[in-house]
């Protein structure tokens, strides 16, 4: 189908930008992969877009407080490509592979990935597996979140309306981190069934100061669960998962993700350790 | 209705100018306000690739962007890839010489992504890459394999 009629703004600043997201029934247009594809589907009819891909200032990829922060505007396909992403949150690298083909990682973004919330985003599981901060503002002030507070569930955030998404922000690493991210789907590049994404942090010594894994679709939000003493003890996983409750849809049943989520999980943190370790992974 | 908009697009080097609807794609704009028909839309919802063009030298799906998203930038489809002369470029010709084309409807998606592949890989024959390079475009006849062999051809004589 084609898209409904809609008001087009393309405002140069921030501040313009959120001045138009005030009004009733607006909606951020950025990389457009999922937001042209509801409009579509007529899903949504918004009277107005916001389209922010002329707003200066929401595409860097830079250090901040020893971490990293990445613009809003930044496109998926840079996290693959950048060498201070590649050296300072791989897991972002890691992610980001799996998300949709170079042409759509070309036009989407950091934030519309984020501000969408779709269940099986990988780069939510990144944000929520590396405690990231996500930066937003509005015509009233700004305020930050935590992306483990930040997802409510499938396709809803605390993003409130006239809110924007400018910015995500990762701690720095630990000096010895590993990180990595696996899924299953139904076809090569389609809707992840099941995500999960490891880190894993050692101390000098090589023993395991923390290790988490961040699953999506095994819950109504993200979910993380500590291995810490999993990693250490070498024991499997799969009794930490069965607080899981996981949807039977039309991606896959249940009783499927019951049975692939703790093995992803396994594939995670075992990457993970060895990278943290030092050991190259294919 | 909402406001028509002058939009002007440089596509494969001409200037084309209309106006539309803000709610116009780009591949819309293509297709009738410029008359390419080379670029081809099956699923228009981003899933098939086959309405890929080159947007600013890097592919795009020209069904996930609006006409007036495109104003004062450059396209190319697959209209610009034959020689000055109507030759067919190296690419064409290597799918034409592998049989990489059946039903022919995903045709142009395929090479302007292949050619981007070979852009982007210069020398690469692994199989698994070009399959990676190219899964993006659905072929539903071909299988694949002529067309893999046919980026492939390219990539050893380079």
């Amino acid at each position: 189908m084609k898209p409904p009629p809609f008001e087009y703004h393309a405002p140069d600043t921030v501040e313009e930008a959120l001045g138009l997201l005030e009004g009733d029934d607006t909606q951020v247009l950025a990389g457009g992969q999922s937001l042209v594809q509801l409009l579509k589907f007529r899903r949504i009819r918004p009277a107005a877009l916001v389209d922010i891909n002329s707003v200066a200032g929401l595409d860097a990829i830079e250090p901040a407080d020893g971490g990293l922060r990445i613009g809003a505007l930044v496109r998926q396909q840079r996290l693959l490509e950048d060498d201070l992403v590649a050296r300072e949150q791989p897991l972002l690298r890691e992610a980001a592979r799996h998300v949709g083909y170079p042409e759509t990682r070309r036009r989407g973004t950091v934030g519309g990935s984020l501000a969408f919330g779709a269940p099986w985003a990988e780069l939510t599981a990144a944000a929520v597996a590396l405690d990231a901060t996500i930066e937003l503002r509005s015509s009233s002030g700004a305020r930050e979140m935590r992306a483990r507070e930040f997802f409510l569930g499938p396709n809803e955030t605390a993003l409130a309306q006239g809110e924007l998404v400018v910015a995500v922000r990762f701690r720095a690493r630990a000096a010895r981190s590993g990180a990595a991210c696996h899924e299953v789907s139904a076809r090569h590049r389609d809707y992840a069934r099941v995500v999960a994404a490891a880190v894993v942090d050692l101390d000098e010594d090589g023993s395991c100061l923390e290790a988490t894994v961040t699953l999506l679709c095994v819950a109504e939000r993200p979910y993380v669960v500590d291995c810490t003493d999993a990693v250490r003890d070498g024991t499997d996983v799969g009794e930490l998962l069965d607080g899981i409750t996981p949807p039977d849809d039309i991606e896959a049943s249940a009783a499927y993700r019951r049975r692939v989520a703790p093995v992803l999980a396994g594939r995670a943190l075992r990457d993970a350790a060895a990278q943290a370790g030092g050991e190259e992974v294919a | 209705m909402s406001a028509q908009r002058t939009v002007r697009i440089t596509i494969n080097g001409s200037v084309h100018e209309a106006e539309v609807e803000p709610r116009r794609t780009l591949a819309d704009f293509i297709r009738e306000e410029a008359g390419l028909k080379g670029t081809h839309l099956a699923c228009e919802h981003g899933f098939c690739g086959n309405c890929n063009v080159a947007f600013d030298g890097d592919t795009v799906r020209s069904c996930l962007m609006f006409a007036v998203q495109a104003d004062g930038h450059a396209v190319e489809t697959v209209e610009a890839l034959c020689e000055p002369g109507g030759e067919l470029s190296a690419l064409q010709q290597a799918f034409t010489d592998h049989a990489a084309v059946q039903c022919g409807f995903c045709t142009p998606a395929m090479l302007l992504t292949a050619r981007e592949f070979l852009r982007d890989h210069p020398g690469e024959t692994d199989e698994r890459a070009i399959r990676e390079g190219i899964s993006s475009v659905v072929c539903r006849c071909t299988g694949y394999q002529q067309i893999v062999d046919a980026i492939r051809s390219l990539a050893v004589r380079a």
